[in-house]
């Protein structure tokens, strides 16, 4: 019985050597039913072209390092199956929208700037001291935030958001999202403090709602509804006599 | 939010280049769900031209009921078809949205969002039979 | 700090609460949020509730490590852990709660009472991601984002930095500092079947090994019992925790015949024993991916599931197909936790001055034989938190570190790097080829259930692994993000803790824990009450040393379940 066969086209870009970016063509063993894209990269690292470079860890859609674009498709790449694309050849690109470092890796300097801004931390007025235990919190209360803390930044949503693409400065879905969980968490009382970068012209207001982030989301985070949510409850604290609260 | 131009503590002389890619014009016909997006926010630009067609009729039919002939304005009839149209695509993905705009606890989205029709429905009959009863 | 998992961030955070006007570098070969403390899913123990007690905790632990853990460790940690929670709980970490808001515990393997708290069933995800934000607002903890250590730098017998490839720009770098602390993590990927990630390759404990420190317990490697056939990812103890029940091919709950009075809540290497007798025995379901056993949860309802195993749930959908709610899990034994690692004290310091370690790359004699699970995620807080103090501490009041030295080592390092790896011409074996060989043989030598033959072989095979790998061939040539670089350099890190975790094994003669020898089943206290250590030599074979095992309030009895 012949074995399967695939061929996976990948990005090679070394910018010591390249002008820009190029496909290169691989044809590689589909051997098992179980294999996804990243193990179609590791075959190619490991027994044909050693120079493939691209991130990856956890291999089960939690660390978020693998994201690349799939056929067109942002997509983890771990969670990829070839047998959904097979007898068709497999195009693996880095994200779009994000300036290519080198074949499969991408710059995400940028992203660590937001998240960073955002303030994603409990902020209290008072600090709550240990010894007084934990904060008081019920499951209803979790499940207020909860999906927007599933978020694994692997920014599949900015490199399907085509506001971020024409725009690099936009704050974007997984901020936000983050931003919006700590505001709903009712241990923290920072809502004013994020109140500038979210309310920002590149923040919630340059959004307007694509939803393709929602789609892409491995995660079901749903930035968007994260995002939307956020301008009208934005616009009712500045609307509405109770704005000025702290949660 | 401007980013910082490198992380200020990684070694900062000669960092290597990065490749930028650029968003192509087309961007908008790679995938059905931006293709439907961009006739959604484009339906607005025919509403505002019709709001501005409108507003010359108003000026033409300002002469009294005996000056204005409605087969002179047979390009506006067809027109405010087309944007009727529009409009209603419009709406019907706005209001579709409603559900994950508007959040109250307890209440599934999908109540919110049939609420939303309903409010324009009864809106829509209310001003059509004031308008109605108007030109009576 | 080298590593920036739970156990370095909680270092990073406690070195700023001693001392704010310390600079803090936060020195990670992957982005912090990559770190693999992302994939634990069970909890973290500590004693939260008034019917529960430290002597308890302790007890189950160190009957839980086959009474090699060093008791004095055991007792301060039980102590620190709830405190930890708490922190991490002011620290935004979203800890599923009782009725009443208070944070929820739930049953796990070995622990006598209900004591390890959970969020969801990605405990690990949450709490990383928590402490990393929180370490956001820090101004003094500056992060090298993939930097990849190759070396640490020791002057004069301390401990003043490392040297860090820079991935993007490829360039060696020196940063130096009057104490480092190593949090890298296990080194799963020696094995080829394991939970691990990419990333965890041993680097912390090679490199400290280098240095000239010893590892500790080495033999004591932890298999899982439940992981996935094929991809080897993790399912959970808490499925076990919550009522799921382990069933072999003949539909019975095999471990009424091993740990009658646990069952599915036995301690890991006893059940992982359990499962791979049953396998030889033939009692086994054979699949195309190699025998396996039944984790059934489809009596415990979909509501219960979707509200404390949702992840599980998820990835039975998405990497095997199945509805937990309705299908059995496929499982066997994966390797998964390293007891074993850098010698540590009891607040994370090394033999060198200025070097420490926590986390799983470290052994502070908490784990001994066996780690009973949700203990590790407590221990990255408690131990983390210790070695942060202590190294702030130290960094205090150390003296200044010298440039003249520091440039030296650099430029030794630099050219090591060049002439055996990127300028390296010729070269005939490939870095993958040598790598799944020698995961291969581990996973046959190393495994489960050791032999002498087994070991001896291992021993020899790697020892032709490493002949091989000096003549390794790197295609990359390029200095921008050369993963193939890293690749071969953890290459070399794994094969260096494979060998001293074969040798020790071969060496203790005796089964203790996770550490199981065919030729010698029974314990022997008389004999082996003691910590193997592993000291670097030119020879394959480590120079190994013993120290006695500290016991204060319990002594050895026999370990049953």
């Amino acid at each position: 019985m012949t074995e399967k066969r695939i061929t996976i086209r990948a990005t090679r870009f070394d910018p010591e050597k390249d002008r820009s970016p190029r496909l290169q063509s691989y044809d590689i063993p589909f051997s098992d039913e179980s294999m996804v894209v990243l193990d179609a990269l590791n075959h190619i690292k490991a027994h044909v072209d050693g120079s493939l470079s691209y991130r990856w860890s956890c291999r089960m859609g939690i660390c978020g390092s693998c994201g690349m674009m799939v056929n067109g498709t942002p997509k983890l790449t771990c969670n990829a199956f070839l047998r959904d694309y097979w007898p068709r050849s497999i195009t693996v690109e880095p994200l779009t929208n994000f300036p290519i470092v080198r074949d499969l890796v991408i710059d995400m300097e940028s992203f660590m700037h937001k998240l960073k801004s955002i303030k994603p931390w409990i902020i209290r007025k008072q600090d709550y001291p240990l010894g007084a235990g934990e904060h008081r919190q019920t499951m209803e209360q979790i499940d207020e935030f909860r999906q927007f803390s599933e978020c694994i930044n692997c920014m599949l949503c900015y490199a399907a958001c085509p506001v971020y693409g024409l725009n690099n400065e936009f704050l974007g879905p997984a901020a936000i999202a983050l931003a919006r969980r700590y505001n709903l968490d009712s241990r923290d009382q920072g809502i004013k403090e994020r109140l500038p970068v979210i309310a920002d012209s590149e923040g919630i207001w340059e959004c307007s709602f694509v939803g393709e982030c929602s789609v892409v989301c491995p995660k079901g985070v749903d930035p968007a509804k994260a995002i939307q949510q956020t301008k009208l409850d934005t616009t009712m604290r500045f609307v509405l006599p109770y704005g000025n609260r702290d949660e | 939010m401007k980013a910082p131009p490198a992380s200020a503590d990684a070694p900062t002389s000669a960092a290597p280049r990065v490749y930028k890619p650029e968003m192509g014009r087309g961007w908008w016909l790679g995938k059905r769900h931006y293709f439907l997006y961009i006739v959604r926010e484009f339906t607005a630009l025919p509403l505002a031209l019709w709001l501005l067609w409108f507003l010359v009729e108003i000026q033409r039919a300002s002469n009294g009921p005996k000056g204005y002939y409605p087969h002179s304005s047979i390009g506006f009839v067809v027109f405010s078809v087309i944007v009727l149209g529009f409009a209603l695509y419009h709406t019907y993905t706005f209001l579709s949205l409603a559900g994950v705009i508007i959040h109250i606890k307890g209440v599934p989205a999908r109540l919110i969002v049939l609420s939303q029709f309903a409010l324009w429905l009864v809106a829509s009959v209310v001003i059509a039979a004031v308008l109605i009863g108007f030109a009576r | 700090m080298v590593g920036g998992g739970l156990a370095g961030i909680r270092a990073a955070i406690a070195a700023v609460d001693v001392n704010p006007r310390l600079n803090i570098a936060m020195v990670s070969k992957v982005y912090p949020m990559r770190s693999h403390t992302v994939s634990a899913e069970g909890g973290a123990a500590a004693v939260l509730r008034p019917e529960d007690s430290y002597e308890n905790h302790a007890f189950d632990t160190i009957k839980g490590s086959d009474y090699l853990a060093d008791q004095d460790v055991v007792e301060a940690f039980v102590r620190e852990a709830p405190i930890e929670v708490i922190q991490m709980e002011h620290w935004g970490c979203p800890w599923s709660r009782d009725p009443d808001g208070k944070i929820s515990a739930r049953p796990f393997g070995g622990m006598t009472t209900w004591r390890t708290c959970f969020a969801a069933d990605k405990t690990g995800f949450h709490m990383l991601h928590s402490v990393f934000q929180t370490s956001l607002k820090y101004e003094q903890i500056h992060r090298h984002d993939e930097a990849f250590a190759t070396k640490l730098l020791i002057e004069d017998s301390r401990c003043i930095g490392v040297v860090a490839i820079d991935m993007r720009s490829g360039r060696l770098q020196a940063i130096t500092a009057k104490s480092v602390i190593l949090a890298t993590g296990g080194l799963g990927r020696v094995y080829a079947f394991t939970t691990n990630g990419n990333i965890c390759t041993g680097d912390g404990m090679s490199l400290a090994y280098r240095a000239g420190v010893g590892l500790k317990d080495m033999e004591m490697v932890q298999f899982h019992p439940t992981g996935l056939p094929f991809t080897g990812i993790l399912i959970t103890e808490a499925v076990r925790g919550e009522g799921g029940y382990l069933i072999n091919k003949d539909g019975e709950r095999f471990l009424k015949r091993y740990v009658p009075n646990k069952m599915e809540l036995g301690p890991r290497d006893i059940i992982s024993r359990a499962m791979t007798t049953e396998f030889e025995e033939g009692r086994g379901f054979e699949g195309p991916h190699g025998k396996y056993m039944h984790l059934d949860v489809r009596h415990l309802g979909e509501e219960l599931i979707d509200r404390k195993l949702p992840f599980m749930r998820e990835l039975g959908r998405e990497f095997v197909g199945i509805d937990i709610v309705k299908d059995p899990i496929p499982v066997r034994p994966v390797q998964h936790y390293m007891m074993g690692g850098v010698d540590a004290d009891i607040s994370g310091a090394t033999p060198i001055a200025g070097l420490y370690a926590a986390g799983e790359c470290a052994n502070v004699g908490l784990n001994g034989g066996n780690r009973l699970g949700s203990n590790s995620l407590s221990e990255c807080l408690v131990f983390g938190a210790a070695a942060g103090r202590a190294a702030a501490e130290h960094a205090s009041v150390a003296m200044a570190v010298g440039a003249n030295p520091v440039a030296a080592l650099l430029a030794d390092e630099t050219r090591r790097i060049e002439t055996s790896f990127l300028d390296k011409k010729g070269g005939e074996e490939r870095i993958g080829t040598i790598r799944e060989e020698m995961q291969h043989d581990m996973d046959a030598g190393a495994g489960v259930f050791r032999t002498k033959e087994g070991l001896e072989t291992l021993t020899r095979q790697l020892g032709s692994l490493r002949d091989r790998f000096e003549r390794i061939k790197i295609e990359d040539s390029s200095r921008t993000f050369n993963t193939e670089l890293t690749a071969a350099l953890e290459l070399d890190f794994m094969l260096e803790v494979a060998e001293a975790v074969a040798y020790s094994a071969l060496a203790r003669e005796e089964s203790r824990g996770a550490h199981a020898r065919r030729d010698f089943p029974e314990r022997d206290d008389a004999k082996w009450l003691r910590h193997t250590l592993a000291f670097r030599t030119d020879e394959p074979a480590p120079r190994l040393e013993y120290r006695d095992v500290r016991i204060t309030n319990f002594k050895p009895q026999a370990r049953v379940y």
